[in-house]
C-alpha cells in the first residue's frame, strides 16, 4: 500500500511512540496505560516503545511512494 | 536446570513446562515463586540465544545489513532484506503481548499442575499441526512432499505476524515456543527445516530483548550470579547440540513423536503431581 498519506500517518504514530518513551523513561508518567508503578515495568514499556517507534518508521519508508 | 533448559528450549516440548514440573517431581530445592526465578530462567534463555546467534552467525551478519538497507531504502531487494523484515514484522506481536500480558502470566509460573496441564495441551496442538499440514501434502516419499513447500523468506507477512503472535503463547508454562512456531510456519505453507529455521531465527531477538530486560534483577539480593551463569554456559550447549539435531531431524521428520510426548509427560506428571509422588 503505497500512500504518502499512510507514510505520513505512520512517522506520526512513530514519533507518538517516541514520545511515550521519553515518557516512561524519565519515570512514573502515564499510569492510566501501566498495571503496575514498578521501574521495571516502565522500562519494558519505554523499549517496546521505542521498537514499535522504529517499526513504525520503517513502515513509512516502506509506504512512501518511490520516484523511478 | 542449564542443561534440562538448553535441551527442551529448541525441542517442541516446552522448555519453560518442564523447568516448572521437573523440579517439583524430583524435590530439588528450587522455589519458583522465588523473584530470581524468572529472571534465572531468563539467563538460561540468553544461554540459549546465544547458541542460535552462534549457530546462524553468518546468517544474523546478513539479516542485520538486509535490515538497515531495506529500511533506509524503504524496499526489499533480496531474500536477507525480506526474512528482516518478516523477523521483525515476527517480533513486535510477541514483544507487545510478552509486555502486556507477562504479569498475569508469570502468576502460573508457581503451579506444576497447570503446567502439566498445558504440556497436555500443546502435545495435542503440535498434532493438530501435522494433521493439517498432512491434508495439504502431495506425494508419496517424504521428499517429494516437502518440496511441495516453501523456504522461510517466502512466507507471507501476515502469516510471520501470527506466527510471531503465537511465540506470545510460550508464556504460558508447557506451551512450547518453538512447537507453536513451527506448527504455524507449516500450516503458511514452510517446509519442516525451514519452519524450524524460521522458528529459530525468530525466537533469538525475543529471547535476547526479554534477557536485557530481566537480567539486571539478577543482580539484586545475593543471587549465586557465578551458578547461574554456568547454568546458562550449560544451556547454551545443550541448545546448541539440539539446534543441529532438530534442523537434521526436519529435513523428513514431523512434529508427532513430540506431540505424543507431551501429551504422554504431562498426564504422567498431573498423575505425579495429584498422588504426591
Amino acid at each position: 500500500m503505497k500512500s504518502n498519506t499512510v507514510a505520513v500517518g505512520l512517522g506520526i504514530l512513530g514519533v507518538i511512540f517516541i514520545v511515550a518513551a521519553v515518557l516512561y523513561i524519565v519515570g512514573g508518567i502515564l499510569p492510566t496505560f501501566t498495571s503496575s508503578s514498578a521501574a521495571g515495568t516502565h522500562a519494558k514499556h519505554a523499549i517496546l516503545c521505542g521498537v514499535l517507534a522504529v517499526a513504525s518508521f520503517v513502515a513509512a519508508n516502506f509506504a512512501r511512494p518511490k520516484t523511478a | 536446570m542449564g542443561l534440562l533448559q538448553g535441551a527442551s528450549e529448541l525441542f517442541p516440548v516446552s522448555s519453560l513446562g518442564h523447568a516448572v514440573i521437573v523440579p517439583t517431581l524430583l524435590h530439588w530445592n528450587f522455589k519458583q515463586s522465588d523473584p530470581s526465578f524468572v529472571p534465572f530462567l531468563v539467563l538460561l534463555h540468553i544461554g540459549t540465544a546465544t547458541a542460535l546467534l552462534v549457530l546462524y552467525r553468518e546468517q544474523w551478519v546478513l539479516i542485520v545489513r538486509g535490515f538497515f538497507a531495506a529500511a533506509f531504502r524503504g524496499q526489499m531487494r533480496d531474500d536477507n532484506e525480506r526474512l528482516a523484515m518478516l523477523l521483525l514484522t515476527g517480533t513486535i506481536p510477541a514483544a507487545v503481548l510478552g509486555v502486556l500480558l507477562e504479569n498475569r502470566i508469570k502468576d502460573l509460573f508457581a503451579s506444576p499442575y497447570a503446567a502439566a496441564a498445558f504440556l497436555v495441551v500443546n502435545g495435542v496442538l503440535m498434532l493438530g499441526f501435522e494433521r493439517l499440514r498432512r491434508r495439504a501434502e502431495r506425494g508419496s516419499t517424504r521428499k517429494e512432499q516437502e518440496e511441495g513447500f516453501a523456504h522461510a523468506e517466502r512466507i507471507s507477512f501476515r502469516a510471520a505476524a501470527i506466527v510471531g503472535a503465537c511465540q506470545a503463547l510460550a508464556f504460558i508454562p508447557g506451551i512450547s515456543r518453538s512447537g507453536v512456531t513451527i506448527g504455524g510456519g507449516l500450516v503458511a505453507g514452510l517446509r519442516h527445516e525451514e519452519a524450524a529455521r524460521f522458528s529459530f531465527l525468530l525466537a533469538t531477538p525475543t529471547i535476547l530483548g526479554a534477557g536485557v530486560i530481566e537480567v539486571p534483577q539478577l543482580f539484586a539480593g545475593g543471587v549465586p550470579i557465578g551458578q547461574y551463569a554456568a547454568a546458562a554456559v550449560l544451556s547454551g550447549i545443550a541448545a546448541y547440540a539440539s539446534a543441529r539435531f532438530l534442523l537434521r531431524y526436519f529435513r523428513s521428520g514431523r512434529l508427532d513423536p513430540y506431540g505424543w510426548y507431551c501429551i504422554a509427560a504431562g498426564l504422567v506428571s498431573l498423575a505425579l503431581l495429584r498422588f504426591g509422588l
